[in-house]
């Protein structure tokens, strides 16, 4: 998550010291969801000064970064509001799993249906760990934590549902055979190659 | 300890010209005050094993042993007997009588025993205050939501004390809130109440409240797991939670 643009956001609410950023960061979440050390609030702090966009607010009397109070520029403003315009892009990451399961597929060390397996069921007591949770915490928990917990819930479930699509279709990958590229000839091509024996 | 055992159910229908085999040697011991969600891909056999195991059929090869009785052996009345005193059921599409009150629903079970409406609908009325409807008990069935309905369902099918309570898609026809509301009901009757639950569903959320899972695929069981073997659970979804709370 973008601890800089975090820090913007609570400066535009108002004035405020790093210790007071920390703080403030750590209750949006509901909790300590976004771990985010002081030391890195800090050095932020120090960076978005450089580049013109936080400034010390002045009047006040120098001392460490957690003591000097810290507000929005223009510029800072204006980088906020563009950080609000833009939609934040989900990474679709490599996915270790997949990989095992086509590596199981091609090399025919593990049964594919066995690593799909072992997923599955720490999927599910993923699951059941959440759903638990969710159901102890829904009482008591604030709203922006029992909204993080449902996104978790709903995460594992998108997993669960894909992989009980590869389920169905998983004899029908391992028929497929793998189409590999043909390796490239490299180095230096040979003068006569009608006749690899020469004269 | 055991409750029920179930040992190479076999279970074939026709269909048409073709027979289709539903259960192809299903082996499963419930225990006492387990909570086990039954899933698998459509037609791989699940709602038969509920049927098996709840006595509304009988297999072509195997038994079903339900503590001391062997349920195959039993004549069509001693299992309605069974079906009657020592199983609940719970059914996607809730059942309820739809011109009888919400207590009336709730003591039908007795009352067909020949139990006495008054003893039947204190015991009644027990259930639907331990599931929440103490405000309901003289609605109508359409007076009640789809939840509130499967709940009644649900207190029809523990007044009798059961043993062993069977439920098919309980959450089916329910939407998210209230299929969330019947997974945490049916887990608690596991936890508070020690009774055996075995659900059928197809929903994730639902199975992952369950402590055990079972997958059923072209009517073989090929996996059987305990969810909260917590030794097991990833500490990264563990220490997210711990920050959570």
């Amino acid at each position: 998550m973008s601890v800089r643009h975090a820090v913007l956001g609570l400066l535009h609410q108002r004035a405020r010291h790093g210790y007071e950023l920390h703080a403030a960061l750590t209750s949006l979440g509901g909790g300590e969801v976004w771990d985010v050390k002081a030391a890195q609030i800090y050095a932020t702090l120090d960076r978005l000064a450089e580049s013109g966009l936080v400034r010390e607010q002045p009047g006040t009397q120098s001392g460490g970064p957690q003591r000097r109070p810290f507000e929005l520029t223009d510029a800072g403003l204006t980088e906020l509001r563009s950080w609000f315009s833009m939609p934040v892009k989900t990474g679709y990451q490599r996915d270790e799993f997949f990989l095992k399961l086509m590596l199981a597929i091609t090399s025919g060390v593990q049964d594919p249906y066995s690593v799909l397996r072992t997923q599955r069921t720490s999927l599910y007591r993923d699951l059941h760990e959440l759903m638990t949770h969710r159901q102890e915490a829904s009482a008591r928990a604030a709203l922006a934590q029992q909204l993080q917990l449902e996104q978790a819930v709903m995460h594992v479930e998108a997993d669960l549902r894909w992989l009980e699509l590869i389920e169905g279709r998983l004899d029908d990958m391992a028929k497929q055979t793998t189409v590999e590229p043909a390796p490239k000839p490299r180095g230096r091509p040979r003068k006569n190659p009608q006749s690899p024996d020469g004269e | 300890m055991a409750l029920i055992t179930a040992t190479q159910l076999v279970k074939t229908y026709a269909e048409g010209a073709t027979a289709v085999r539903a259960l192809a040697g299903v082996s499963l011991t419930l225990n006492e005050g387990d909570f086990v969600a039954v899933m698998g891909p459509s037609g791989c056999g699940k709602s038969t094993l509920l049927h098996l195991l709840g006595g509304l059929d009988r297999p072509d090869a195997g038994t079903v042993k339900l503590g001391s009785d062997e349920l195959t052996t039993l004549d069509d009345e001693g299992l309605t007997l069974v079906r009657r005193r020592r199983i609940g059921f719970v059914f996607q599409s809730f059942n309820l009588v739809p011109v009888m009150s919400a207590i009336e629903n709730v003591a039908l079970p007795l009352t067909l025993d020949g139990v006495s409406a008054s003893v039947a609908e204190g015991k009644a009325k027990v259930w639907l205050e331990r599931l929440g409807l103490g405000d309901r008990v003289n609605h109508l069935p359409d007076q009640l939501s789809g939840g509130q309905q499967q709940r009644v369902a649900i207190a029809r099918a523990l007044v009798t004390e059961p043993v062993l309570l069977l439920a098919d898609e309980p959450t089916g026809n329910l939407d998210s809130k209230s299929a969330d509301d019947i997974a945490r009901l049916l887990r608690s009757l596991s936890d508070e109440h020690r009774r055996t639950v075995l659900m059928v569903t197809h929903d994730p959320r639902i199975a992952a409240s369950a402590r055990r899972l079972v997958f059923l695929k072209d009517g073989v069981i090929v996996d059987d797991q305990n969810l909260s073997a917590s030794l097991d659970t990833s500490s990264k979804v563990r220490s997210q939670l711990e920050a959570l709370s």
